[in-house]
């Protein structure tokens, strides 16, 4: 279930740290400009408290429903993976926080 | 799948948590470059002073400028690189601009005007202002502005009193330096 145009909830955004994912990519400016508007890996990590493995593996579900991009690059030599919430993935958080909000009744 | 009320409420309050920890962990990261600027450029301040004391008040001056020129560069890259979303901080920025001139203004009205301070009370009295100022301001924006405007001030104290005459350098270490360490330790927030 992917939702922007169904009024239930998102299976794929629901699961806790996915959430957590969207809701930090989303909180980030909308990358209309050319410039970062992507959160890295390491600072993804920190702020949803995620462990390697367990992010690595969720920001591959939310990329594969096209939710996020993945940026993979080198600064200083040194690999830096990007991650930026894409059109369809701001919408569908969008989506599923409404509905969320409709649940509780707001 | 069915959602609770219960887990709705539970999922709103995670994202907002979130979000807020993205903002604070922003804001932390933009101002973490200003106050390694700033630290930097202390620093530099404090070791010119020991060394060329006659010189002082020229030293001081030419690094505030540059310090304010900095700090303006800074905001404006920042802004740009944030895209159009916090372009509404514009304001906020002319406000953080606002607050550096009052902070300047009164710490000038007590050092050239009011105060009858030597140069060792002028060292110390410049950065005790600011970190009133940090102090005050970490109430709004997150408590390591706090932990930075409460530990500078005590060493200021600590070192008026102690440092001797290596006060000016005890002053780059102290001042300097901790804003350059609180300002990495942002960065990396």
């Amino acid at each position: 279930m992917s939702g922007t145009d169904n009024p239930g909830p998102n299976e794929i955004i629901h699961q806790t740290l996915r959430l957590r994912l969207m809701a930090a990519l989303t909180a980030l400016p909308t990358g209309d400009s050319s410039l970062d508007s992507g959160l890295d890996f390491s600072r993804l990590k920190k702020l949803t408290g995620a462990t390697d493995g367990n992010l690595g593996a969720h920001i591959l579900a939310l990329e594969k429903a096209g939710y996020v991009r993945v940026d993979k690059s080198f600064v200083d030599r040194r690999p830096r993976t990007e991650v930026t919430a894409t059109k369809a993935g701001r919408a569908a958080f969008a989506a599923h926080v409404a509905f969320l909000k409709s649940v509780i009744g707001e | 799948m069915t959602i609770e009320k219960s887990e709705a409420a539970a999922a709103l309050d995670d994202i907002a948590s979130i979000v807020e920890r993205v903002k604070q962990s922003t804001f932390y990261r933009n101002a973490g470059a200003i106050l390694v600027m700033w630290g930097v450029l202390v620093a530099c301040g404090y070791l010119a002073t020991y060394l060329m004391p006659a010189r002082g008040g020229l030293i001081w001056i030419a690094l505030h400028i540059a310090g304010t020129g900095g700090t303006i560069a800074l905001l404006r890259r920042q802004r740009l690189q944030a895209g159009h979303v916090l372009q509404a901080r514009g304001a906020a920025d002319l406000r953080a601009l606002a607050a550096l001139a009052i902070f300047f203004g009164f710490g000038l009205l007590w050092s050239v005007v009011l105060g009858r301070m030597g140069a060792r009370e002028m060292g110390a009295f410049w950065p005790t202002l600011f970190m009133f100022g940090y102090t005050l301001a970490g109430l709004w924006f997150g408590r390591a502005f706090i932990a930075l405007g409460l530990t500078i001030t005590a060493l200021t104290v600590v070192g008026y009193v102690w440092a001797g005459p290596l006060f000016e350098p005890y002053m780059a270490v102290v001042d300097g330096g901790g804003l350059i360490l609180c300002g990495l330790w942002m960065r990396r927030a």
